[in-house]
């Protein structure tokens, strides 16, 4: 059985590759001395109590990430003719649906409580035997939970492009959504105690549309993805430009009279098929392919596994009409 | 990085907000303010040797502790003697300021009244006094008055 060929990240990603799961496990460690803190000072606090479920949910990207990165480039087998590479889709259907169900939560937490008009109770705690007013201590707790989430996030960006890793950005839009409800619970801290009951919730609220619509897009996308469907940037879900690469490519050959691709994304990577009508027989078609195979790939690391069909007349409903 | 400096704008005002507030937390519903030099309904409900019934009202560790607090913000004690439920509903209407049953953490009124942070640890069970929700002016008054009690509170209960 011909089985795909093992995938490596190319010589010039593997630095950047291995630089993203260095910052995962950071995320992983961050986020659970984050839950630890927030645990601590959340008193009988519900707001608090939602941030800590949250912070608990927020590890499932880079926990997923990690899981994935040790799997994807196993080397394909009997068993996996077509490798591991979907793998990286699940765990990225896994980090939107976590993301999704943070922003869910919040929303359900805050309208609930608006709805009820509980009305937070922040009493004192006393540490080394002086009191002092919870709501600083959890002020305090935010601003920890917030800063280097907003660092962590921004750093994992550009390698998030640059690998093709939708996971990885999903994990930045997660630390991009701790950083947002940190930033909003201070002012709702604040102005509990300045005796509006309503403060933390309407912060919460607001932020929680804003991680409803980054779960929203990035659960569809894993949905689509896993569904085969073409290839979409990693940052703004647009069809890939690297298909009108090929496009042109496929057009530039001489030889060919008629032809038609599909393409389909198997976690970072992209594989797919053409058929193609040739001029005429010369028979100098199997050379021809295999030099056209090797053009296609050399456009992108991402190009894994292309196959060529030379065919007499075009398949009618089996391919992209272009 | 141009959001950035937001932010740190934004955490300036914020801090900036908290520590020019002379009386922090406040009450949503005034609590504190209307119970100072006024009166303290208090809800009692026996439970011995917390809240013990009297010819002349309540004693007890508890109603002791009702009677020094009230007396450090200059407020008369109006009690009201009920069941515990009566009591924690009247509670959560607001017509009532504090509630002492001998109550322990793990009640489960928890959603609708407040507890006070658990002023004595007896037998594994935390003992605190129900307060409205939310009202955190007086909440934080009264835990810090039963904090400065602690050393009296332990030498009650020692048997």
């Amino acid at each position: 059985m011909k089985q795909v060929s093992r995938f490596e990240y190319p010589e010039e990603l593997q630095p950047v590759f291995k630089k993203a799961k260095k910052l995962e496990w950071i995320t992983v460690g961050y986020l659970i001395t984050t839950s630890i803190v927030v645990f601590l000072t959340m008193g009988n606090s519900q707001a608090m109590k939602t941030a800590w479920f949250e912070d608990i949910l927020s590890l499932t990207p880079s926990i997923s990430f990690l899981i994935a990165s040790r799997v994807f480039h196993k080397k394909p087998n009997k068993n996996f003719p077509y490798g591991y590479h979907r793998v990286v889709s699940i765990a990225y259907l896994c980090s939107a649906l976590a993301l999704f169900s943070v922003g869910g939560f919040l929303i359900y937490d805050s309208v609930h409580t608006l709805l009820k008009q509980e009305h937070p109770t922040i009493g004192i705690k006393v540490i080394f035997g002086h009191e002092i007013w919870l709501g600083y201590l959890m002020i305090a707790a935010m601003l920890y939970s917030t800063i280097p989430a907003m660092i962590l996030g921004r750093m994992k960006l550009p390698l998030a492009k640059q690998l093709h890793e939708k996971n990885l950005y999903t994990d930045a839009d997660m630390n991009k959504a701790d950083w947002m409800t940190g930033a909003a619970a201070i002012p709702g801290i604040i102005g509990i105690g300045m005796g509006w009951w309503w403060a933390d919730s309407v912060a919460a609220l607001l932020i929680s549309l804003d991680i409803i619509k980054d779960g929203y897009t990035n659960l569809k996308q894993a949905v689509f993805d896993l569904m085969d469907q073409i290839p979409k940037t990693v940052d703004d879900q647009e069809t890939d430009p690297l298909l009108n690469q090929i496009e042109h490519k496929l057009k530039g050959q001489s030889w060919i009279k008629e032809h038609a691709f599909r393409m389909r994304e198997e976690g970072h990577i992209y594989s797919g098929e053409a058929f193609l009508v040739p001029h005429d027989q010369n028979g100098q078609l199997t050379q021809q392919i295999e030099k056209l195979l090797q053009e296609v790939r050399d456009l992108d690391w991402r190009i894994q596994e292309f196959t060529i069909m030379p065919v007499r007349k075009l398949p009618q409903n089996g391919a992209e009409e272009n | 990085m141009h959001s950035s400096g937001y932010f740190i704008f934004y955490l300036f005002c914020v801090l900036l907000l908290a520590t020019s507030c002379q009386d922090f937390p406040k009450d949503p519903e005034k609590t504190l303010e209307q119970v100072s030099n006024g009166t303290l309904k208090v809800g009692y409900s026996e439970n011995p040797p917390w809240v013990v019934k009297g010819p002349d009202g309540p004693t007890g560790i508890e109603a002791d502790l009702v009677k020094a607090f009230a007396k450090s913000i200059n407020a008369q004690v109006e009690w009201q003697n009920d069941s515990e439920q009566n009591l924690l509903e009247d509670l959560e209407k607001n017509e009532l300021h504090l509630v002492i049953a001998g109550l322990t953490d793990d009640s489960p009124w928890k959603s609708k009244i407040s507890f006070t942070r658990p002023f004595v640890e007896v037998e594994k069970k935390k003992h605190v006094m129900a307060v409205i929700m939310g009202e955190n002016a007086f909440t934080v008054k009264l835990e810090s008055f039963l904090n400065q009690q602690k050393s009296v509170i332990q030498n009650r209960v020692q048997p």
